[in-house]
């Protein structure tokens, strides 16, 4: 009598977790995620003494020098990652030019990270954009690799507000704003 | 069959071998419940209702309408596009079927495999499994330690059975064919030694069972292994130009599809750059045009810094980076363009991928955009371009004559408006076509734009590779549970279990004895037992010291 | 690496051979089913007569009912041929010591000239079929069955020699006319429909896995085959056996008497699925860790692998119901018969016109 109460438990219990993994199977068989799709003009902020410190980022600029962020420690960094194929990208280049205008002087650097172009075609871009700030050459997304490591970058365009001491204030996912590019400015220290 | 028919059974030993007999039936299911198929009425209490839901679930009726909804179920998924391996078909579809489409999408018919009734066939399927295989592991296991049953009384009833005389005593005689068996590995037992008739009774094959255990549970590992993979694994897909290359990271993927436990930090930081890719067709006989060889050259280096190591890619040879695995897909043509604007400066620059219309002959289609000098094209590229009557077309997939028919545009492309669009996807809607389109050109050829709209020249041509990234735990254990799978199939189905029974009994002469052998199988999926029967007699009626049967050869 | 014309050629010439002799086979077994079955059915119904007479006198020991075993063609299950049972306890012991079966190839000489001839021209038949397979693999330097073609006349040959199989062990000749007449019309097909010059394999196709998943594919629809011609014989002997014991018809002499009875066709066509199924499995299997070499993936759902996948669960169906009451007779041949539809379903419909990645026939 109880080695049948047992053999039930136990088959009940096989059973249940056969229909819980299938179960399991059904979803995780629909992987549907593809690339993340927030929403444009998504903020991600780091709250201070949670700011992942970026590691220096080295390339060449799309006339062929070389570059690389830690020459720029000291000032405040927004560094955008764009292309010239990119549609939301030429959609906030105007708010770059501006505001890389506005904040040189007041201690703020603007770079880009050019990403799966070619310089002739990004330099057509910046120069009909009124972009004058130099852009990192990454047709290879090698930067963009190397910034992954510590803060994801997972669309084009994303910008990336570094502060003097070199750790992320926070990311604007997708076509930037002028209110949450100063948002960021203003954590990172920047008055107006 | 040498069959002969012994004296009439006594009627109290027919229960001695009914009980032999009908334990060990030839239904091979071996429960009242499962192979009964009768349909039982369902009872009245609650709990009653669970119990017979239970058994209804477990039957093997079910499991075989449960099997043919499986088969029947599968069929939709391969005739329709589905939306995992193909969504410009499905989108066709819909074109091409305006009412229909949406009433198959609200059944689930463009993802049938992802569906949530499919998913029920074969979870149903998988509880029926557990539910039956559960029980009789434990009877196996039962079954395995209780002794064979004690030899009917007559042999001769049973399927298979022979007799012959014997000079030895009943007992000895016994323990003669006891000694045989044994040594063929047949689990033994005797009558007692005191008894009054002589008996043995031998069983084997207790590894079908076994087998068919293991084939279904085997069958539940590899759905789980499924979900392993689903779960913590990826897949990313690539387009790469000729001298260009890639880091992994999300952002750099054409398409990114993570299991359910993956982000896009999970990736590996390798990095590939294609060098080269050479596709090779055969350029005479009857197979023409038929391509001989893929062959795409890389760079990798499993971290940023890490030493470059060099791979040669080909379809049946992927590249495996730490654990993942680059595969060479696809590939096509990339014809590289150099457009200036109005002001003469260089709008754009770059090779840029078509994608082939045509797998034969390569013709291909792409797009350029050159948004900052407000120009547009839409081009058909033939990597051997042929004139017939006007119409132009590619007569051989190698790049042996490539050209390529442009027809542009000017005006607004839309880019600057933030929705993101297509790369191979031209929006004309607030563009106007230039006159001379369409315009054929040649590599090292310019077409200059009419009213000094700039230039577009046709540099040369380059080739892509699309490759696909894997990452896929489950693998492994996928394919460990498709191999037992399969040793568990074949066990269940050529080992047989059978039982034999030796009885002897005092000849009448008063020396001697005669002894009959009797076999008897449960499951004979592959057939056999009766030649391993007669060989069996043969071999206990030849073992006799000094009595050389002239039959125990072939 | 350039196609080999002399062997091409003499592949040609050898499937060609190979269909003619094989034509001659079929003529000879149809001899045997209208002639030579008849003759040994009477011969042996006269040495049981004698054998039971001889059982019932004590001492006359003459080897009573084991000249003639030939197996499930000829002999009906379970009829003794024992008659009227001999005393108690006291038998003649050389009579009754267990016997050896008689050899194979010994009762094949004893059915008759009509059997010996067609057997002898299925064998020669099945060696041209065989060559011809061969000298198409040495012709393209590779394994033969890389488009449609190669693969009917990979799967008749592995269908022809496992059919020769079958006859030696279960002295199954008698079903020749139908599995050998089967072959030559598949041959035919493959000949004039499907038939694709020798050329080099598509580069998915250059793998060693193509000898391993092709060739189980191969040798599983073979033997599928030659099942689903006993399931089509077991279904016309189970129907006409309905038949008799209805009283709707009587017994008589024709063709349809002559074949085996409906137990022993379901017999060997469940032994035959048995021999069939775990080599479908095995090339599923190889075929998905093909599929993950050459596509990144094992399992995809492409339109011929969900269609091995039908075929195999149907082929599962019919095991399983085997095994279950009220489903085991002529309900199960057809599922089995499903199973192959949907196999040959697989072949020359999904793999010609539905695309996937499987599409390698060659046939246009």
């Amino acid at each position: 009598m109880f080695k049948a109460k047992r053999r039930t438990v136990v088959t009940v219990t096989a059973v249940a977790a056969a229909l819980l993994g299938g179960a399991l199977a059904a979803t995780l068989l629909t992987s549907g995620k593809t690339n993340a799709s927030d929403t444009p003009g998504n903020t991600v902020e780091y709250q201070a003494g949670q700011r992942p410190l970026v590691p220096n980022l080295t390339g060449k600029s799309l006339t062929g020098a070389s570059m690389n962020l830690s020459s720029y420690r000291g000032k405040v960094v927004v560094l955008n990652f764009w292309g010239s194929w990119c549609s939301p990208c030429r959609d906030e280049a105007a708010l770059f030019a501006g505001a890389s205008q506005q904040y040189a002087s007041k201690g703020v650097t603007f770079l880009g990270d050019d990403v799966g172009d070619t310089p002739a075609n990004a330099l057509a871009f910046t120069s009909s954009q009124g972009i004058t700030y130099p852009s990192f050459n990454d047709p290879g997304y090698a930067v963009v690799t190397q910034i992954s490591q510590v803060v994801p970058v997972h669309d084009t365009p994303t910008t990336v507000v570094i502060d003097k001491t070199g750790h992320v204030v926070g990311t604007i996912i997708g076509a930037a704003k002028y209110s949450e590019l100063t948002a960021l400015l203003r954590d990172a220290g920047v008055t107006q | 069959m040498t069959d002969v028919h012994a004296p009439q059974s006594q009627p109290e030993s027919a229960a001695a071998e009914d009980e032999a007999a009908r334990s060990f039936s030839l239904d091979q299911t071996g429960t009242a419940e499962g192979g009964s198929g009768r349909t039982t009425p369902p009872p009245a209490a609650n709990a009653g209702w669970l119990r017979w839901g239970w058994r209804q679930l477990t039957s093997m009726r079910t499991a075989l309408v449960l099997l043919f909804l499986l088969a029947l179920g599968s069929i939709p998924g391969s005739v329709l596009p589905q939306q995992g391996s193909d969504a410009g078909a499905v989108q066709q579809y819909y074109a091409s079927h305006p009412s229909l489409a949406p009433l198959l999408n609200h059944l689930g018919l463009f993802n049938v495999f992802a569906a949530p009734w499919f998913a029920a066939i074969y979870l149903l399927l998988f509880a029926s499994l557990v539910g039956c295989v559960v029980p009789r592991t434990f009877r196996l296991v039962g079954a395995a330690r209780t002794p064979p049953p004690r030899a009917p009384r007559n042999l001769a009833r049973l399927p298979h059975s022979s007799t012959y005389n014997s000079a030895l005593a009943p007992d000895a005689a016994v323990a003669g064919a006891a000694a045989i068996l044994g040594g063929q590995r047949f689990r033994l037992r005797r009558s007692a030694s005191d008894a009054k008739d002589h008996w043995v009774s031998a069983e084997k094959g207790y590894l079908r069972e076994v087998g068919n255990l293991l084939f279904h549970l085997s069958l539940l590992g590899v759905l789980l292994s499924i979900a392993a993979g689903g779960l913590f694994g990826y897949k990313a897909d690539k387009l790469l130009v000729e001298g260009q290359s890639f880091s992994d990271t999300v952002s750099a993927l054409d398409e990114f599809h993570p299991g359910r436990l993956v982000s896009g930090d999970d990736l590996a930081p390798f990095s590939v750059t294609l060098n080269s890719f050479t596709a090779n067709y055969i350029d005479s006989g009857e197979s023409r045009g038929q391509p001989s060889n893929f062959d795409a050259g890389v760079w990798y280096t499993s971290s940023p810094g890490a030493k470059p190591g060099t791979y040669h890619i080909r379809i049946n040879d992927p590249l495996s980076v730490d654990s993942l695995k680059v595969y060479l897909i696809g590939h096509g043509y990339a014809p590289e363009f150099k457009v200036t604007g109005a002001d003469g400066k260089v709008a754009y620059e770059e090779a840029t991928p078509f994608i082939p219309a045509n797998t034969g002959n390569f013709e291909s289609d792409g797009v350029v955009k050159a948004p900052d000098a407000s120009l547009g094209f839409m081009g058909v590229f033939e990597p051997t371009v042929f004139s017939a009557n006007g119409t132009l077309t590619s007569i051989f997939p190698a790049a042996d004559a490539p050209a390529v028919s442009l027809i542009g545009y000017y005006g607004n492309l839309g880019m600057n408006n933030g929705v993101p669009q297509s790369v191979y996807q031209l929006d004309t809607s607030g563009m106007t076509k230039l006159s001379g389109s369409p315009h054929l050109l040649t590599p090292g050829q310019t077409w200059k734009l009419p009213n000094g709209k700039g230039s577009i020249t046709f540099v040369g041509v380059k080739q892509w590779v699309s490759l696909a990234i894997t990452y896929d735990p489950g693998q492994v254990p996928a394919l460990v549970c498709g191999i037992l799978a399969l040793a568990g199939l074949l066990l269940s189905f050529f080992v047989r279990r059978r039982r034999v029974f030796v009885r002897a009994v005092p000849a009448a002469s008063g020396t001697g004895s005669v002894v009959t052998v009797g076999g008897l199988t449960r499951s004979d999926a592959s057939g056999g037992f009766e030649e391993e029967f007669a060989e069996l007699a043969a071999e206990i009626a030849s073992a006799e010291p000094g009595n050389k049967s002239e039959n125990s050869g072939a | 690496m350039p196609v080999n014309l002399g062997y091409a050629h003499a592949s040609n010439d050898f499937l060609i051979a190979a269909l003619l002799i094989y034509s001659l086979a079929v003529i000879a077994f149809a001899g045997d089913y209208a002639f030579g079955r008849p003759k040994r059915a009477a011969a042996q119904a006269k040495t049981a007569a004698v054998s039971a007479k001889a059982l019932v006198t004590v001492g006359a020991a003459d080897g009573a009912g084991t000249s003639d075993s030939t197996g499930t063609s000829d002999t009906s299950d379970g009829a003794g041929t024992s008659g009227s049972a001999a005393a108690a306890g006291d038998v003649p012991a050389e009579a009754l010591r267990p016997q050896q079966p008689v050899g194979a190839f010994k009762a094949m000489w004893e059915a008759g000239p009509w059997v010996r001839w067609a057997v002898a021209l299925s064998a020669l038949g099945a060696l041209a079929h065989l060559v011809a397979v061969i000298t198409r693999g040495l012709a393209v330097d590779r394994a033969p069955w890389g488009n449609m073609y190669e693969f009917i006349t990979a799967l008749t040959c592995v269908a022809a020699i496992f059919f020769g199989y079958i006859v030696i062990r279960y002295r199954a000749w008698a079903l020749g006319v139908f599995v050998m007449g089967a072959v030559v019309l598949a041959l035919g097909l493959a000949e004039t429909i499907i038939y694709t010059p020798a050329g080099p394999l598509v580069p998915a196709l250059q793998s060693y896995w193509l000898s391993i998943h092709v060739t189980a594919m191969t040798l599983a629809t073979g033997i599928f085959f030659v099942a689903a011609v006993l399931g089509i014989m077991y279904l016309v002997a189970e129907r006409y056996r309905k038949r008799i014991a209805a009283g709707k018809t009587k017994p008589g002499n024709g063709l349809i008497d002559r074949i085996p009875s409906a137990a022993q066709l379901d017999k060997l066509t469940y032994r035959t699925v048995v021999f069939g199924f775990p080599v479908w499995t095995f090339g599923v299997i190889a075929g998905a860790i093909w599929a993950d070499q050459a596509w990144g993936r094992y399992w995809g759902w492409d339109p011929v692998e969900t269609w091995a996948f039908i075929t195999w669960v149907i082929y599962a169906a019919y095991l399983h119901a085997r095994a279950t009451a009220g489903w085991r007779g002529a309900r199960a041949h057809y599922i089995q018969l499903l199973g192959f539809a949907s196999l040959i379903t697989n072949m020359l419909v999904v793999q010609v016109f539905i695309t996937g990645m499987h599409s390698y026939a060659g046939v246009n």
